[in-house]
């Protein structure tokens, strides 16, 4: 079977999405739309503290019964998390606090009442005894001798550390020039508009636990909470409604959800309980905190050498299950070469427990860090030399005739031209009349600055990959039942969600690609363990590859089945037939005959005397799919902006914004531009302004959106988005996934671009999000340094 | 204490004994059951959760059941058979306006307001107008491009 | 997210609910249009035994000419101003200024007058009244005052309004033909309070009006920098600094830096 195929019919067409009718009137079934007879409402009590030991936990006496501790919720098991490596530290989540409290915002009581607004008056008459112990805020600090210890019994607060030394060391140690420069990628929650949310109860009829989640994979997370309720998975369903966005924040089980679960069981009615944005933003997933310190090193023609230095993720209080947030440095480590002929790689990384929330997933995973580590650093290295960043970038970039090319940090990429993406980007920005811009003043004291910066986006990576990095859960494969009905229409069963990406409708292009049939009679069905096969759920923007890839296998087997049907009802040779328009066709020696597809179904369901001798009925498959290479497949891009920046107040805006990309063949090309725009606005969240900032005994400064800034209409600008296609050669179609990448680049293209603003003078815009205040102090640093008054 | 909250919704009198805390919001969607009004932040910064109040767009989570006492209340259930609102679905589903769609009911109410009040407005209006209304899939670029041609063609031109 | 429970209580006259809220001094507050109130109630932040609701006070709605300007009534909404339906005496200020404010559907419930009384060192209306020298009209169990909006700001979150008091109305004096302003402000988003605001107002027949908001006390009236006005930029920039350091003395630089752009931009477009 031919892994590529050219781009023909639904493949690559424009085709609205499936799932918009539901939404736009109003009858999307999100979570918190779950209605269920005898619901009730959990709020929690939280520590108001960032670390302490629990002494007591005092119950209101009229309300006791209403209030659950860890001791009250039964047998929970607190399950291990993190990779499976003797070297990494545990550091289980319970889902509430037993005799320690690691960060403000916790879990410790679970409150059950008629209401949401009871449960919390119930919450705020709960009275916690905790000693307090020092809060651990700065992850380097936190490393350094005699520092607080968040589990006694670790050596230090790693919960891992590693050394990657690649290459030609000793050149790269050696090498003329040298630029050294520290990053900071804050703190950020993953802000889905979604919160979080839980409906649980226990079904008398199926005697099975239902657990309605807000999640991007049902099937782990039943997995997740058989385990910690010790339940047989047959008897826990999980259902993923309307997923209110995920972006990897709704990709671990958290403390909350399996609380509810087991509340539901101990109270015997349904519980339900919806994260507030106060919770989202204390205790949710958070994401980045990364710190770095790095010498990026090169001959004197610009001929870069090496990336040496220390990489700082500050993962938390705990361990996430199933595997955290532990691919996070490694894989910022693997990523800092970026896409250039560097051969020499020497960072030391560390994973450090603090005293925040627990760190996870979000959008772009480590790489936006990196990105911004790397990508800084060239242009750094090109104003210290002289050079035009663009020119020093395209000097190192692989080209087309390298590829596929291994990099120093281990990363294969495959298909594309990445030279051409840089000289698409250039010239989508326009960047000859930017420069005519910037050379003349402008009338309101504001500097111009254009930057670039390139990214790849790993993806549709499978077991290879994922047992590199010792995961609990090796997501290797997807999955896919495929049954066409006696009518001709068929419904999909996937397992991964969809929480806005378009599964409903790109799938259905893939399946009526490969049947011949229309997409509206396809039915996508995902988020249900009982009714989908055993899946992975959706992130690491494997979608389109491992399920797009299971679908048109699974089509491609009814579409076998289905012409062997075809051609014995008439009576011709199977190796004469082929399905187009909803029939099956037959052509040998000038005589041509179809029957409607349907016609076929109806035998294969209902009339299975119809059927040829032998032949079992039903036209049901379920395959499964993994990639030829499951060391991933790399979509990539650049990223070109022009920024105006005011020195004084440091406010920067977007003028203009492109992007050239690159994932392959396109399902759909609406739905890729759109994920790359999407990507970018989350891209420049974390660019310009979110963050969640602790106060030195940690306590998180973003406790709403009045303070943690999420940008709006008049924030993200109109992307103009440029094609290259090159197919991958080892995935369905030549597809590649691109839910990540808008957001990877952001902060290293506007950070290119405030720093190109003030090149003169050698501001340094190295940390996110670059807000008012450090764009303006990066600039005052700058002319103080050079002696300018500012 | 409980107050009486008589208001009329989406064409139809409801009333019910409330506690002063109770929101529009849970109103609507906790004891009348309406789910389309979405509730993102509750603290009136998101803009899911927007409804028509007499008319004028209102944060149904800034607005207290008993503040709604008398008033005509419309929710996207409410405004299905809305000529403009008819137009800025058709549009929003052609230009790809939505994602995960929990944002989708307050920026069709927010956007059926802005054409009433601006006659086939520009992007750049569309953009201010919008601000208070969040969105984290789309990157807004759809949405602005939607309500800009809903806004052409409701103006005829 | 939700409030913690508490009592309603519905005045039938500005009198009625100037008695409640004096009768129950510690726990009775007035809710206005209730947008920065509420969200306050649902984290929890703002205890209440009783809400007052002034929102159904007509008294309080009214706007009228008068005889050198207008008078605002305290519950008229941003949207009315911003949408013309408020006599402006100001040129456009009014209007622009109620334009810029949060977001629509915030603007159509908000008030004037409990902005005002709120007195958020970041929100608009405490800038823009002072920088207009508008007078407020306080009406409480002893009767009704005016208070020069100089006076009735006092610090962050901190007015002169007394116990059982009200802000009724504001007294806008009209602007002369030929008054150039200018109002600027830096935001950290579209929508979000303010982190600085310059407002400045030139009459030909008196002294220019500067006034800062944004900062972490009240909005400021600056004599130093007014009288600077028309100087040259280094006269300007070492009255703005010294009207900083007498305003806001915990500024660090990059706070300096802002306000001073600010206001420098807003001087500029002021003098034309």
């Amino acid at each position: 079977m031919a892994d590529t195929h050219e781009p023909t019919g639904w493949i690559g067409a424009r085709l609205k999405r499936k799932e918009d009718g539901r939404h736009l009137a109003g009858a999307a079934q999100f979570v918190a739309d779950i209605r269920i007879p005898g619901l009730k409402d959990v709020a929690f009590v939280r520590s108001q503290v960032a670390h302490g030991h629990v002494r007591g936990i005092v119950k209101p006496a009229d309300k006791s019964a209403q209030v659950f501790t860890f001791a009250d919720l039964g047998n929970v098991n607190v399950l291990p998390a993190g990779p499976e490596m003797p070297s990494f530290k545990l550091g289980p989540y319970p889902p509430l606090a037993m005799d320690r409290v690691r960060f403000a915002g916790q879990t410790i009581a679970a409150v059950v009442a008629g209401t949401r607004g009871e449960a919390e008056d119930i919450a705020d008459t709960v009275v916690v005894d905790i000693d307090e112990l020092p809060a651990v805020v700065d992850c380097v600090a936190a490393m350094q001798p005699g520092a607080q210890k968040l589990f006694e019994h670790w050596a230090d607060n790693a919960y891992i550390t590693s050394t990657i030394t690649e290459g030609d060391i000793a050149r790269a140690a050696a090498a003329p020039i040298q630029v050294r420069r520290q990053f900071r990628m804050n703190r950020q929650a993953t802000v889905t508009l979604e919160g979080r949310g839980v409906v649980a109860h226990w079904d008398r009829r199926l005697e099975e636990l239902v657990v309605y989640l807000s999640t991007q994979g049902a099937h782990v997370m039943r997995i997740g909470i058989a385990q910690s309720l010790g339940l047989p998975e047959h008897k826990v369903r999980v259902i993923a409604p309307d997923v209110g966005g995920g972006f990897g924040g709704k990709n671990r089980l958290m403390p909350e959800e399996v609380a509810v679960a087991a509340l539901a069981i101990k109270c015997g009615h349904p519980v339900r309980w919806i994260e507030d944005r106060r919770e989202h933003l204390i205790a949710s997933v958070h994401a980045r905190d990364h710190t770095y310190d790095l010498t990026i090193s090169a001959e004197r023609d610009g001929t870069l050498i090496g990336v040496e230095g220390d990489v700082y993720v500050d993962a938390g209080a705990y361990a996430l299950w199933p595997t955290g947030s532990f691919m996070e440095t490694s894989m910022a480590a693997r990523n800092l070469p970026g896409p250039y002929r560097i051969k020499a790689l020497k960072v030391n990384t560390w994973t450090v427990a603090t005293n925040k929330a627990p760190m996870g997933p979000y959008r772009g995973v480590a790489r936006p860090g990196a990105c911004f580590a790397i990508e800084r650093l060239v242009d750094e290295m090109a104003r210290e030399i002289g050079r035009k960043a663009f020119d020093l970038r395209r000097q190192n970039i692989v080209t087309k005739a390298e590829l596929p090319y291994t990099t120093v940090g281990g990363m294969t990429f495959d298909t594309g031209d990445y030279v051409a993406s840089l000289d698409m980007a250039r010239d989508l920005i326009g960047e000859v009349a930017v420069r005519k811009r910037q050379s003349q003043s402008e009338s309101d004291g504001r500097a111009i600055g254009v930057g670039f910066a390139f990214y790849s986006e790993q993806s549709g990576h499978g077991a290879a990959e994922w047992m590199k990095r010792k995961g609990r859960i090796i997501p290797g494969y997807e999955s896919c039942n495929a049954r066409m009905n006696s009518d001709g229409s068929v419904i999909l069963a996937v397992g991964t969600q969809c929480f806005g990406q378009g599964h409903d409708t790109t799938y259905a292009q893939i399946a009526a690609h490969e049947l011949g049939i229309d997409p509206s009679l396809i039915t996508i069905r995902y988020g249900d363990t009982s009714t989908t096969p055993m899946g992975f759920g959706s992130f690491g923007s494997r979608s389109i590859v491992f399920a797009g890839g299971a679908v048109a296998h699974a089509g491609r087997q009814l579409a076998d089945k289905i012409k062997k049907i075809g051609a014995h009802l008439m009576q011709a040779d199977p190796a004469t037939v082929h399905i187009e328009n909803g029939r099956v066709h037959a052509s040998s020696e000038g005589v041509a005959a179809s029957l409607p597809i349907a016609e076929v179904a109806r035998a294969a369901n209902i009339r299975q005397e119809l059927l040829p001798a032998g032949m079992s009925p039903l036209l049901e498959v379920t395959s499964t799919y993994e990639p030829r290479d499951s060391a991933g497949v790399f979509s990539y891009g650049t990223h070109a902006a022009v920024v105006a920046v005011d020195p004084d107040t440091g406010v920067v805006e977007i003028l203009d914004y492109a992007i050239s990309e690159d994932c392959g063949t396109v399902i759909n090309p609406m739905i890729v531009d759109a994920q790359v725009q999407g990507g970018i606005a989350q891209g420049i969240g974390t660019a310009l302004y979110e963050e969640i900032p602790f106060s030195s005994e940690g306590q998180p400064l973003a406790t709403t959106f009045a303070d943690y800034h999420v940008p709006g209409a008049l924030e993200v600008p109109l992307v103009r988005v440029g094609h290259l296609m090159h197919p991958a050669e080892g995935t369905e179609y030549g597809v590649k996934g691109v839910g990540e990448g808008g957001a990877i680049a952001p902060p290293a293209v506007l950070g290119n671009a405030i720093a190109d603003a003030f090149r003169s003078i050698g501001a340094q815009p190295n940390e996110t999000p670059m807000t008012p205040r450090r764009v303006s102090d990066a600039i005052a640093a700058a002319r103080a340094a050079m002696g300018v008054r500012s | 204490m409980k107050a009486k909250v008589s208001l009329v919704l989406n064409g139809e009198s409801v009333s019910a004994e409330v506690e002063p805390r109770e929101t529009l919001a849970d109103f609507i969607r906790e004891r009348q059951g309406l789910t389309a009004t979405h509730l993102g932040c509750e603290h009136g910064v998101c803009g899911a959760c927007t409804v028509e109040v007499e008319g004028q767009t209102t944060r149904s989570c800034l607005t207290l059941a008993v503040r709604a006492d008398g008033m005509h209340v419309k929710t996207l259930e409410g405004l299905a058979a809305d000529p403009a609102m008819m137009v800025l679905k058709r549009w929003f589903h052609d230009e790809h306006a939505l994602q995960c769609g929990f944002c989708t009911p307050g920026m069709l109410i927010t956007a059926r307001d802005i054409l009433s009040r601006h006659r086939a407005p520009d992007a750049g209006t569309i953009r201010k107008e919008l601000s208070g209304q969040l969105c984290r899939c789309t990157g807004y670029a759809n949405i602005v491009k939607a309500i800009e041609a809903a806004g052409r063609e409701l103006a005829g031109a | 997210m939700k409030s913690a429970p508490f009592d309603y209580f519905k005045p039938g006259s500005v009198a009625d609910a100037c008695a409640r809220l004096a009768s129950e001094s510690g726990g009775a507050v007035a809710i206005a249009g209730g947008q920065s109130l509420v969200p306050l109630l649902a984290l929890r932040m703002a205890p209440a035994v009783t809400l007052v609701d002034l929102g159904g006070l007509s008294a309080l709605g009214q706007f009228a000419k008068t005889s050198d300007g207008v008078r605002i009534g305290a519950g008229v909404t941003h949207a009315a101003i911003e949408d013309g339906k408020v006599p402006d005496p100001s040129g456009g200020l009014l209007q622009r200024v109620a334009g810029g404010i949060a977001y629509r559907s915030v603007r159509n419930h908000g008030t004037i007058g409990g902005s005002v009384a709120l007195a958020d060192p970041a929100a608009d209306w405490p800038a823009c009244l002072l920088a207009l020298g508008a007078t407020a009209r306080i009406s409480g169990p002893s009767g009704e005052r005016v208070e020069p909006m100089e006076a009735l700001l006092v610090g962050a979150y901190t007015t002169s309004i007394a116990a059982g008091e009200i802000i009724t109305a504001f007294d806008v004096p009209a602007l002369p033909t030929g008054t150039r302003w200018s109002y600027q402000k830096v935001v950290r988003k579209s929508g979000a309070f303010a982190m600085s605001i310059g407002c400045v107002i030139v009459r030909p027949d008196r002294a220019a009006v500067v006034v800062l908001g944004g900062t972490t006390t009240r909005a400021q009236l600056l004599v130093e920098t007014a009288t600077a006005f028309g100087g040259d930029e280094a006269r300007l920039r070492a009255a703005i600094a010294r009207d900083l350091a007498s305003v806001q003395q915990d500024a660090d630089d990059y706070v300096k830096r802002l306000h001073t752009a600010t206001l420098l931009k807003a001087v500029r477009e002021a003098a034309g």
